[in-house]
């Protein structure tokens, strides 16, 4: 993180920092910029404007009632045709406005499992002292795929001088990690007769866990219901201790009154100890293909969190000492969302479809 | 009551808003063609507004598909019954006034909205059709609003902001299209003609002098108080007795009827110029009439004019005959000699003006003949004549009975009440029975000055009809019959003030209220005329002399409609870039947060250190960061820190972040001085 190189870089390049030549070009008009780090603001040059349908529709109209006007020398048709066409005129002015340095940001974005629909927090902060209405946002994603029932798009308003956060759903088809894909602001606010839109695209990443089996016995399930010997099941009641404040931790367990004292962050830790150990491993599922085998693990780390257990993970590649907690959690999930099958069980997956391909 | 008025709120907050502004805006702006249309179409149209008004409150549903098609062919079939065609303006706005309430009944998509709308604002264009007054373009401009409102609630459909928010937003965007479309107004190029040929209803019906004279035509304008032409003199106006606007003239009788002969024609062939003869005395008077649209090809001017009027011709009885029927405004500069000579030398034809129905009114003709025996010469039979009026009980009415046989014979020997066109007409029959060339001219008396301003306004009411005579060395003499009789004998205070004004000034003073009235219908007349003159008849001719008005002071040269193009383009924009840079200058206002202020001064120490914090680090990092780099003041960095994190992330803390005055006193004082204290 502490980084001199780039503190001498700041003092010693051009006060401008280097950027890419801001050319017109049709891949940023129907792209974007490509990933980006930090907040997005969208000056004049992210931002297009064209007239929407209904906009046409509009210049049609006033083109005929011009015509008329002209034709039965009609000075009140002109008044109005003048009328109606600088209205269109100056709602170019307030749609553009609308999304004009409007700061686009993301928030933390949580993982999910693959199959739902992950809630990408957007932020829209608007540093001007004028509301912005009816922003429309959505992500790229693959139109092929869409079912008609999943809503890609959300709207919002955001208030002059506020920050608004909103969730953009983003449709997952498979585990993984992926790159957060470029989000569009539209807006056709006033009139509609115009419709601006903006690309924003942050270098953010989402996680997509495997999506669990159904519900399905823990392997080797230990009694839990006759074994409480650590807690009392609820878990996250006893004060344990304190350590020090790790990224990730809950704001709530922060220990405030030694931060306040000037003594550093420190996060209170609870719960106590689990006797039962029990180990997730990949081996234990032979005979299945590679996902429904992340499936299954999936499912039992879930269990196994749910029922607090002490537990751990084993997958070819990877493993993930026991332990507990959401923190723990997550770390199973992500090596079974990250875990690579042509990397680390080629051998075993490949092994096992020729398996059962050749065994009538 | 007032559970159903708490019930109707509640329906209102439920319905689409954009519907509402839209069915608004709509019902105003079909108002005026309600007031217009017959029966068979308000009726229905009005009816379907209310159903879908209803359907968007949720008191009722919408007919079904088979029941709009049913509704379709019953309206088409209503606007034919009702005019029997489809075609022209009457009936095309018929059939666009229902076809645009029958599409409410399928205004469900998001499309059929916009579709409305813009029909909305095409109904605006069909009301300017028939009506350009100053009331009917302030109250469309209402409608604008209300439709623009419904544009502008229609683009935020799923925003939750206040609907009077919308109202607001639409009225902005007026007020700063205004000036811009002003500029577009004054300086589009203007045709002087029309692109294609018009329906020949184009223009509604109106009122005024026609084109014959029998008892009760004239009669029938002298309670209408609308304006027949509004007249600015250049100089002295002529006094009023001189003050005769010249219209139609008629020489034909038939009994009853006054009228053109046959052969007549409306557009004489300019050869009959020719045989015009006459001799001016005097300086003429100069003045410019704006004229109201009759529907006729009658141009107005005094006796007798100097001037014709572009497109206009001079029929032999000196009317001015326009090429075109007059269906708009216009407005023309004239000039006139009040005093003239008219034919004195010979009369080119006098056996028109001596045609009288044969056997008709026995007891006129008597009278004539005894005029005739009375008289020494033709002079003298008229002024008999003028003195049997003057003396025998004539009365002037505005409600004169019925002459039902022989109008003539039954005014002058039984009824004798009457109006203008009963005094000119018997008297011209009386001229003609004893032997003397005489016509009918019928036209417009005096006019009323708007004391508001320097105008003259002359009325319907002012409509007039009086006589012409023939007589030698003298020529065509104007008589006006109806100035014979005397004050007493003239129900009307109204009308003696326009026939005897120098007696009717001595009558009571009218109260303060009637003066006020006045006062304000001169000040309404006054607008009235501006506008006609500004607005309503600002065509190409008025556009090149305004222009080349405005610009001859910076040397421009004469204008062109490349000229006005550029000026126009140059003109936009500017007023574009002005409301660009209002609209889209960063309203960015001092940072509130007194938490971030503070944070950042802090900041801001440590940059010029060269300790920048990165865009994306947070400020533990940046804490940990410039602790390593700068251990001597390590225990300020991580106090700092720590209470900017404690302000703007504990938990008690963080429901007033971005409110900087309602952060926790004790902390936020800390932190300040902190700030303060620390020296990089």
């Amino acid at each position: 993180m502490a980084n001199p190189s780039r503190i001498t870089l700041q003092t010693a390049s051009s006060p401008l920092p280097a950027s890419k030549p801001h050319r017109l070009s049709f891949k940023r008009f129907f792209q974007g910029e490509g990933p980006e780090t930090g907040p997005i603001t969208l000056v004049q040059r992210r931002v297009y404007i064209l007239p929407s349908k209904m906009g046409i529709y509009f210049a049609t109209m006033m083109f005929v009632m011009l015509l008329g006007a002209v034709n039965y020398t009609n000075n009140l048709a002109f008044a109005l045709t003048f009328l109606m066409a600088s209205i269109s005129l100056v709602s170019i002015l307030h749609c553009y406005r609308n999304l004009l340095s409007l700061r686009v940001d993301v928030g933390p974005i949580p993982s999910v499992f693959c199959g739902d629909t992950v809630q990408v927090p957007m932020i829209l902060d608007n540093q001007q002292h004028a509301a912005r209405y009816a922003l429309k946002l959505q992500f790229y994603q693959d139109k092929r795929q869409e079912s008609p029932e999943f809503q890609s798009y959300i709207f919002t308003d955001v208030g002059a001088d506020q920050r608004q956060r909103c969730n953009v759903p983003v449709r997952t088809q498979q585990r993984g990690l992926y790159p957060l894909p470029r989000v569009t602001l539209r807006s056709s606010f006033p009139l509609g007769l115009f419709q601006t839109w903006a690309h924003a695209q942050r270098d953010a990443h989402y996680l997509v866990y495997p999506a669990p089996t159904q519900k399905h016995d823990l392997p080797n399930a230990p009694s839990v219901h006759t074994h409480l010997s650590g807690d009392r099941g609820k878990g996250a009641d006893d004060f344990a201790g304190l350590r020090t404040y790790h990224h990730g931790d809950s704001l709530r367990h922060v220990h405030w009154k030694a931060v306040a004292r000037e003594q550093g962050m420190f996060t209170k830790q609870f719960g106590g100890d689990r006797s039962e150990e029990l180990w997730l491993d990949w081996e234990s599922l032979p005979g299945m293909d590679t996902e429904t085998r992340l499936s299954r693990l999936c499912r039992w780390v879930i269990d196994a969190d749910a029922s607090q257990l002490n537990y751990g993970l084993r997958i070819p590649g990877a493993m993930v000492p026991l332990g507990t907690g959401p923190g723990h959690r997550h770390h199973c999930l992500k090596a079974l969302a990250l875990f690579n099958a042509d990397a680390n069980v080629s051998n075993d997956v490949s092994s096992n479809v020729s398996s059962t391909g050749s065994t009538p | 009551m007032s559970a159903f008025i708490s019930s109707l709120k509640q329906h209102v907050h439920q319905a689409k808003s954009e519907n509402l502004w839209l069915l608004a805006g709509l019902s105003l702006g079909l108002f005026p063609h309600f007031a217009r249309l017959p029966l068979l179409i308000t009726l229905p149209s009005a009816t379907l507004l209310i159903w879908r008004l209803l359907y968007d409150l949720r008191y009722f549903s919408l007919p079904p598909q088979w029941l709009r098609w049913l509704l379709t062919l019953i309206a088409i079939s209503a606007t034919y019954t009702s005019f029997h065609t489809l075609i022209g303006r009457q009936a095309g706005v018929g059939l666009l006034v229902i076809m645009l309430c029958l599409k409410l009944m399928e205004m469900d998509k998001f499309r059929d909205v916009g579709v409305v709308i813009g029909l909305g604002f095409f109904v605006i264009i069909t009301v300017f059709l028939f009506d350009q007054s100053v009331f009917t373009g302030i109250y469309m401009l209402v409608v604008v609003s209300l439709l623009t409102t419904s544009m502008s609630a229609f683009s935020r459909e799923f925003s939750t902001a206040s609907q009077w928010l919308n109202l607001r937003q639409a009225n902005t965007i007026m007020l700063q299209a205004v000036p811009l479309a002003l500029l577009l107004f004054v300086l589009f190029p203007r045709l002087p003609a029309p692109l294609w040929s018009l329906p020949s209803d184009t223009f509604g019906a109106a009122t005024g002098l026609s084109d014959s004279m029998s008892p009760g035509k004239i009669s029938h304008l002298s309670n209408n108080n609308a304006v027949a032409f509004r007249v600015q003199f250049d100089s002295e106006p002529p006094p009023l007795n001189k003050r005769y606007w010249r219209g139609p003239v008629f020489t034909q009788f038939d009994g009853k009827t006054w009228s053109k002969p046959s052969t007549y024609q409306m557009n004489p062939v300019d050869e009959a110029a020719a045989s015009f003869s006459y001799r001016t005395l005097g300086e003429p008077v100069h003045y410019s009439i704006t004229l109201e649209p009759h529907n006729q090809k009658w141009i107005f001017a005094l006796d007798l004019l100097a001037t014709l009027p572009a497109n206009s011709t001079l029929s032999p009885e000196y009317e001015i005959i326009s090429k075109h029927t007059i269906e708009q405004l216009i407005r023309y500069p004239m000039s006139s000699y009040p005093d003239y000579l008219l034919d004195v030398d010979t009369l080119p034809n006098p056996a028109i003006y001596l045609q009288l129905p044969p056997d008709s009114s026995p007891r006129a003709r008597a009278l004539a003949k005894q005029f005739r025996k009375e008289a020494k010469n033709d002079a003298d039979l008229v002024q008999i004549a003028l003195l049997y009026i003057h003396e025998e009980p004539f009365y002037y009415t505005r409600q004169p009975p019925a002459l039902p046989d022989d109008p003539v014979d039954e005014f002058l020997f039984d009824v004798r009440r009457g109006f203008c066109e009963h005094y000119a007409s018997s008297f011209v029959f009386l001229m003609r029975a004893a032997g003397i060339p005489a016509r009918i001219v019928t036209g417009y008396q005096g006019g009323e000055l708007n004391p508001q301003s320097d105008y003259y306004i002359v009325r319907q009411s002012d409509a007039h009809a009086w006589a012409e005579v023939w007589l030698p060395q003298k020529g065509w003499q104007r008589i006006d019959p109806t100035s014979m009789i005397p004050a007493a004998r003239i129900e009307n205070q109204q009308d003696l003030a326009r026939i005897l004004p120098d007696i009717a000034q001595l009558g009571t003073p009218p109260n303060w209220a009637k003066a006020a009235w006045r006062q304000l219908q001169f000040g309404l007349d006054r607008v009235n005329h501006a506008w006609n003159q500004w607005v309503i008849n600002y065509n190409d001719d008025r556009q090149r002399n305004l222009l080349n008005r405005l610009l001859s002071s910076f040397g421009f040269g004469e204008i062109d409609w490349q000229k006005m193009i550029t000026l126009l383009a140059a003109g936009m924009g500017a007023v574009l870039l002005l409301i660009a840079i209002f609209t889209l200058r960063s309203w960015r206002r001092p940072q509130r947060d007194l938490v971030v202020i503070a944070y950042t001064l802090f900041c801001q120490q440590l940059a010029r250190r060269g300790i920048q914090r990165g865009p994306a680090e947070g400020p533990v990092d940046f804490s940990q960061r410039a602790q390593q780099l700068r251990p001597d003041i390590s225990p300020a960095i991580a106090r700092i820190t720590a209470l900017y994190l404690h302000l703007r992330y504990a938990p008690q803390a963080r429901s007033t972040q971005r409110n900087g005055k309602q952060a926790p006193p004790k902390q936020l004082r800390h932190l300040q001085a902190a700030v303060r204290q620390f020296k990089a």
